[in-house]
């Protein structure tokens, strides 16, 4: 079965070490998930989250710091703003909204990433073929 | 009797750590930052001491791995420090200069630490099954083992004591780091000052006898239950080791082993409160239909958000119950009967329970009392290290040079060892330079409060 | 592929490590590696068994110097294990550190996807593709480093200020040690003996003061206060206002005597707090420094009495603004005892009830006898937590210190001064690690320990010359107890300074408990979102005095690591403003919560400038700006659209 492209958007101390640690317990989740790495979750560009939908990708997935974030605690209110800006954006494109997902993965929360990576692939799938 | 090295050349640096704990790491990362050259040393086969084990972390409830592995990586990667894991001190003196000469003996891990690239591949072929000591003996591991998913270095070792020489994981492992002549190897570092920060020691709660530590199934320690909450842990959930139930009634009994002069420690162990009402919060989060309750004599909740973290446990249904714990039962189904004085009603009751955790206090780690030359190293009547000048430079030890940092004079939570660390490297930043010109100018070394 | 961004001509080389069989049992890397030998600017492409060991490194090495390369890619485990190794490795090679990007096809393709080896190694492929892009866009980056002046201001003259100032001093800083009041050691000059080791305030603060007057790099201020800040890290430029005393050096003791003898005016002495009266000018306690007496101006009336009996006193004083050119902020500017509520618990009301800091000084005044307004006292009644733990006020704290100080306190009533009875109204005693042992020696002595129920407070009235109180005890099954004492002492617990200006000018970031707030308890225990301003001590929240000082010399430690090289090296993957994109709406310094962007008039009008001092690389202000104007080095709005272009596949 093909999966959907999923573009996670992950953190350099926070969340991308969730998902190094699911690939060391050898935890699967769809191989047609992909990350990028940033420093913060709050410094994701709504635009590279519409870009991502126009290259291909079915849904974008941040893996936010939350309350870990190295950078202080506005990080969880800024994080959330910039999905709702993305919201905006993705409407006026017709994309529906529940292709942009976000939760918090603290550094060694690899099955809570997988167990929701997980969902959001076969809810996706789920709407993917809906549509056809 | 195994051969030890001894390997002739005298390295040099300015201070050395005794213990990669979160104190001694984070001394050492100071130290190293402002350009001092730091040897860290560790007696286990991993840096990270206790605080790299835990879940979330009280009052913040942030996760412990997330504070503890940014701060080992960039002690592991930094170009001022050296850090030796599987490690012992085992002498220590002083030369004429004030300077400190210590011998250190590299226990052999029987893997060639440059070579291994943490595969696990020796782990799946090891045929030995042992007990996990870093699961708390939850479950086992392997004789051909890494000790822990986020070990730093995240390299194998053999437990030659249960290893039977089978060869299995020599023929597994690709880069061939499997070394099976490595022996133990000493060698002499000169240092100008020295850090302790050996950390503490659990108390042991199966002397506790009418507990039934260790006897019944279902009484597990804090740090059991600790390592069944973390995101590593080893069932997936909670869950009580006697038959694999999910718990529903939880007890937690508070002072096990702490002010307590039956058990000759009379001191408060100042953090067993704090983590058992963590514990209970992250219970109520992993099992919402659990019922948590705590005996306590007083809940010392007293640092920076502890009451008010307090205060949640209780908004949260976490039922604290004032009495001292006297005794606990075993039924045949594996349910727990504990019986207490309850001080609200002045009288002694029981409650059953599905699981009981005991809070076990903290204890002196007397491991330095091994290291000669060490003699005449001050303790304070708890056996704790020292602190001879407890108001106004309460990390210096009675000894020139020596300091000491985190759990080595006392109980203390995290975010206190933390600044003690930031304090001593302070100190010792001062002792190092005063030494050098105190060296290069044969000039008296004024240090406060000698 | 849309990689149309215009051929950059970099010259590639890529390397995918095997990890013995860790990558290449589900990644087919060989195909990997021809396939991605196919990308534009990709030079050269090698399979590595393993890419960390000192040959492969040397082989990179070879490689970058031959071919020659401008930039690499490794494809090997997580950048987390080995991105430093490979940064290194570039260096060696003569490239700028940042021209190599490391890609994850360990832990986040074959290890998490071994379950299906086909779409691991397209996923691998996929991110390897990404590596290139963005490797082929990377600019060189240069760690950047700004001056840092080995000056620290030092704000608040108590123990953790003093204790700090020798300590930076010795490690050869100069210090600015500033107090704003006339005398310095704070909280400890006002107590007697204190737990847990019966030093004295005196003691500690005489050995402070004399330690500081030893070392010529610090220079104290008393009187003085902060009344402008400008900079950032390295390089603050601050203004102190110092008010005169009025008095100067040498004094005739004999002199100053008749003077403060002939003073007329009487004030509340606040160092004994309220117990007795101080003239307008005031000599100092014992405990405290400089020796130099000092005329109030709040109180004074200028009526000259005093100038008739001493030459040393000049009331045309004028006071004086000083420029301070400081690297780093040092606030150790301490507490205030909780001042309770008119009537709370009896308080102001009725004439027996006083607090734990009156109590202290009380101590201090007594010899022999235990005496209060003229009666001898017998029965004294501590009531825990009043302004601490409360249930409706807004301190929600515990403050601490204050069952440990109360108890010792009790101690030194019943062993000095041999009062026969004390009680304790307490709600849960807190006397944490090695301190239990006076609550031990406490209640061995005899002290009556009654614990109430927080939601039902004590009542407090009052019954002939003593006090009557009333408590459900909890520790006798909630029965109701009255108890009567000579004397009610409020174990009133800490609150904040109150240091409106200093704070504004500062912008000291404040907690719920309206204590000064670390960015983070265990990571960054000291450090607060201004860089380079430092907090220590009780403004940050309850201590005692050992864990005051144990805090303030971590933060030396902090300022030392800040300013003793007289640069401070940045990370160089900070924002970046276009100032041609800018138009100035100030969203991204909204956005920043390091204080990190100003706004700066050009030419072309307003644009926002980011201080790189105080930038963390967080980018954070990078989604906000309307006109993507501000970038983030490193992480470059066109590196990851090309890098989400390449892993589209």
């Amino acid at each position: 079965m093909n999966t959907p492209k999923i573009l996670v958007f992950s953190t350099e101390k926070i969340s991308d070490p969730a998902l190094d640690f699911a690939g060391l317990m050898k935890l699967h989740y769809p191989a047609s998930v992909h990350a990028i790495v940033l420093p913060c979750s709050s410094s994701v560009r709504p635009e590279w989250i519409i870009h991502a939908f126009e290259s291909g990708f079915k849904g974008v997935y941040i893996a936010a710091d939350g309350s870990d974030c190295p950078y202080g605690e506005s990080c969880i209110a800024k994080t959330a703003k910039i999905v709702e800006r993305s919201h905006v954006l993705m409407k006026e494109k017709g994309i529906p909204t529940d292709r942009l997902r976000m939760a918090a993965v603290c550094s060694v929360c690899a099955e809570i990433f997988v167990k929701q990576i997980n969902i959001f692939a076969e809810e996706l799938n789920a709407s993917l073929k809906k549509e056809d | 009797m195994e051969d030890i090295l001894q390997d002739s050349s005298v390295k040099v640096a300015d201070s050395l750590v005794v213990g990669g704990g979160i104190a001694g790491l984070e001394a050492a990362l100071n130290l190293a930052n402002t350009g001092q050259q730091v040897v860290v040393v560790e007696k286990d086969l991993s840096v990270g001491g206790r605080m790299i084990h835990l879940s979330k972390v009280f009052p913040t409830l942030d996760c412990s791995a997330c504070i503890t592995t940014p701060k080992v990586s960039e002690a592991a990667r930094h170009p001022h420090i050296n850090i030796i894991t599987n490690c012992e001190l085992k002498q220590i003196s002083s030369d004429e200069n004030s300077y400190w000469h210590v011998r250190l003996q590299i226990n052999p891990r029987y893997v060639n630490e440059s070579l291994c690239t943490g595969c696990q591949d020796c782990e799946e072929a090891c045929p030995v099954v042992v007990r996990d000591e870093y699961q708390y003996n939850l479950v086992g591991r392997k004789a051909a083992f890494i000790p822990f998913s986020i070990a730093s270095p995240r390299v194998a070792a053999i437990d030659i004591d249960n290893c039977i020489l089978c060869g299995a994981c020599e023929k597994a492992c690709g880069p061939g780091a499997i070394d099976f002549s490595q022996e133990p190897v000493q060698t002499e570092w000169v240092v100008k000052s020295i850090i302790i920060a050996t950390g503490f020691k659990l108390f042991d709660s199966d002397k506790i006898i009418r507990y039934g530590s260790g006897k019944f199934k279902n009484v597990l320690t804090a740090m059991q239950m600790e390592r069944q909450l973390v995101p590593t842990r080893p069932f997936n959930t909670v869950l009580r080791p006697g038959d694999g139930k999910i718990p529903e009634k939880i007890a937690y009994v508070l002072c096990t082993g702490s002010r307590d002069e039956s058990v000759g420690n009379p001191i408060c162990s100042q953090i067993c409160c704090m983590y058992s009402i963590k514990q209970a919060q992250l219970l109520l989060g992993a099992l919402p239909m659990v019922d948590v309750t705590v005996y306590y004599l007083h809940i010392r909740a007293f640092g920076k958000g502890f009451d008010e973290f307090y205060q949640q446990a209780k908004m949260m249904d976490v039922n604290f119950i004032k009495g001292k714990v006297g005794r606990i039962r075993e039924l045949e189904n594996g349910d727990l009967v504990v019986r207490y004085e309850d001080i609200a009603s002045g009288q002694v009751m029981e409650a059953t329970y599905d699981l009981v955790v005991l809070s076990v206090g903290i204890l002196p780690n007397m491991d330095v009392e091994k290291i000669a030359g060490l003699e005449t190293l001050e303790l304070d009547p708890f056996k704790f290290l020292n602190q001879r000048h407890e108001m106004t430079n309460p990390f210096k030890t009675n000894l020139p040079g020596i300091f000491m940092a985190g759990t080595a004079s006392g109980p203390m939570d995290i975010p206190d060892s933390i600044l003690s660390a930031g304090a001593v490297s302070a100190l010792v930043n001062k002792y190092n330079k005063q030494l050098l010109e105190t060296t290069v100018n044969s000039l008296e070394i004024t240090s406060w409060n000698d | 592929m849309t990689k149309e961004q215009g051929n950059t001509g970099k010259r590639i080389g890529v390397y995918i490590c095997r990890c013995g069989s860790n990558i290449s049992d589900y990644v087919d890397v060989d195909t990997v590696c021809s396939e991605v030998a196919k990308e534009k600017n990709v030079r050269l492409a090698r399979v590595m068994m393993f890419a960390c060991a000192d040959s492969a490194q040397k082989e990179i090495v070879a490689d970058i110097t031959n071919e020659p390369l401008d930039a690499i890619v490794v494809a090997s485990c997580s950048p987390k294990l080995h991105l430093h190794t490979f940064r290194a490795v570039a260096e060696r090679g003569g490239l700028n550190p940042f021209n190599y990007v490391q890609v994850n096809i360990r832990e986040q393709s074959s290890w998490a996807h071994s379950d299906n080896p086909p779409q691991a190694t397209e996923k691998a492929f996929n991110l390897i593709k990404a590596g290139i892009a963005r490797v082929d866009l990377a600019e060189p980056l240069m760690p950047v480093t700004i001056p840092a002046e080995n000056s620290v201001l030092i704000l608040g003259a108590g123990v953790a200020g003093m204790r700090s100032a020798i300590e930076l001093a010795d490690l050869g800083s100069q210090v600015f040690l500033v107090e704003r009041e006339f005398f310095v050691g704070g909280r400890v000059a006002q107590w007697g003996k204190m737990a847990t080791t019966d030093q004295t305030g005196e003691e500690i603060v005489t050995a402070l003061y004399n330690q500081i007057r030893t070392r010529k790099n610090i220079q104290v201020y008393t009187g003085a206060h902060i009344i402008s800040s400008k900079g950032s890290i390295g390089n603050f430029n601050l203004q102190i206002k110092v008010v005169p005393r009025y008095v100067k050096p040498p004094c005739d003791p004999q002199g100053f005597r008749k003077a403060i003898e002939a003073c007329p005016v009487i004030v509340d002495d606040e160092f004994n707090f309220g117990l007795t009266k101080r003239k307008a000018i005031f000599h100092n306690y014992k405990s405290e420094f400089p020796a130099l007496p000092v005329i109030d101006m709040a109180n004074c009336t200028r009526c000259g009495e005093c100038l008739k009996h001493c030459t040393g006193i000049n009331l045309d004083q004028k006071e004086e603004i000083i420029d301070i050119h400081a690297g780093t902020i040092f606030l150790a500017t301490g507490f205030n005892p909780y001042e309770p509520r008119p009537g709370e618990f009896g308080f102001g009301e009725l004439s027996n009830v006083i607090t734990l800091q009156q109590l202290k000084r009380l101590l201090e005044l007594s010899k022999g006898e235990f005496r209060f307004r003229e009666k001898k006292i017998e029965s004294i009644a501590f009531i825990y937590c009043v302004g601490s733990r409360q249930v409706d006020g807004d301190n929600k704290y515990c403050s601490r210190y204050c069952c440990t100080s109360a108890i010792h306190a009790a101690l030194q009533l019943k062993q000095e001064f041999n009062v026969p009875v004390i009680y304790h109204l307490n709600k849960g005693i807190r006397t944490y690690g090695k301190q239990e042992v006076l609550y031990a020696q406490s209640s061995a002595a005899g002290d009556v320990y009654l614990q109430f129920v927080e939601d039902e407070p004590l009542l407090v009235e009052i019954y002939g010359e003593q006090a009557k109180i009333t408590i459900n005890d909890l520790l006798t099954a909630g029965q109701e107890i009255t108890v009567t004492a000579d004397l009610v002492v409020l174990v009133t617990g800490m609150v904040p300074r109150d240091n409106i200006d200093l704070n504004r000018i500062l912008k000291v970031p404040i907690g719920k408990d309206k204590f000064y707030n670390e960015i983070h308890p265990k990571l960054r225990p000291v450090e607060t979102v201004i860089d380079g301003l430092v907090i220590s001590g009780c403004c940050q929240g309850p201590r005692n005095i050992h864990e005051s000082v144990s805090s303030s010399l971590a933060a030396v430690a902090k300022v030392y690591t800040f300013i003793n090289k007289g640069e401070i090296q940045l990370e160089p993957t900070l924002a970046i403003v276009n100032p041609d994109a800018c138009e100035w709406c100030g969203l991204c310094l909204a956005a920043c919560p390091f204080d990190a962007i100003q706004m700066v008039e050009t030419g072309k009008g307003k644009i926002a400038q980011i201080i790189e001092g105080n930038c963390k690389g967080c980018g954070m202000c990078t989604p906000v700006c309307p006109t993507e104007a501000i970038d983030l080095k490193g992480f470059t709005n066109m590196e990851i659209r090309s890098m989400i272009e390449a892993m589209s596949g």
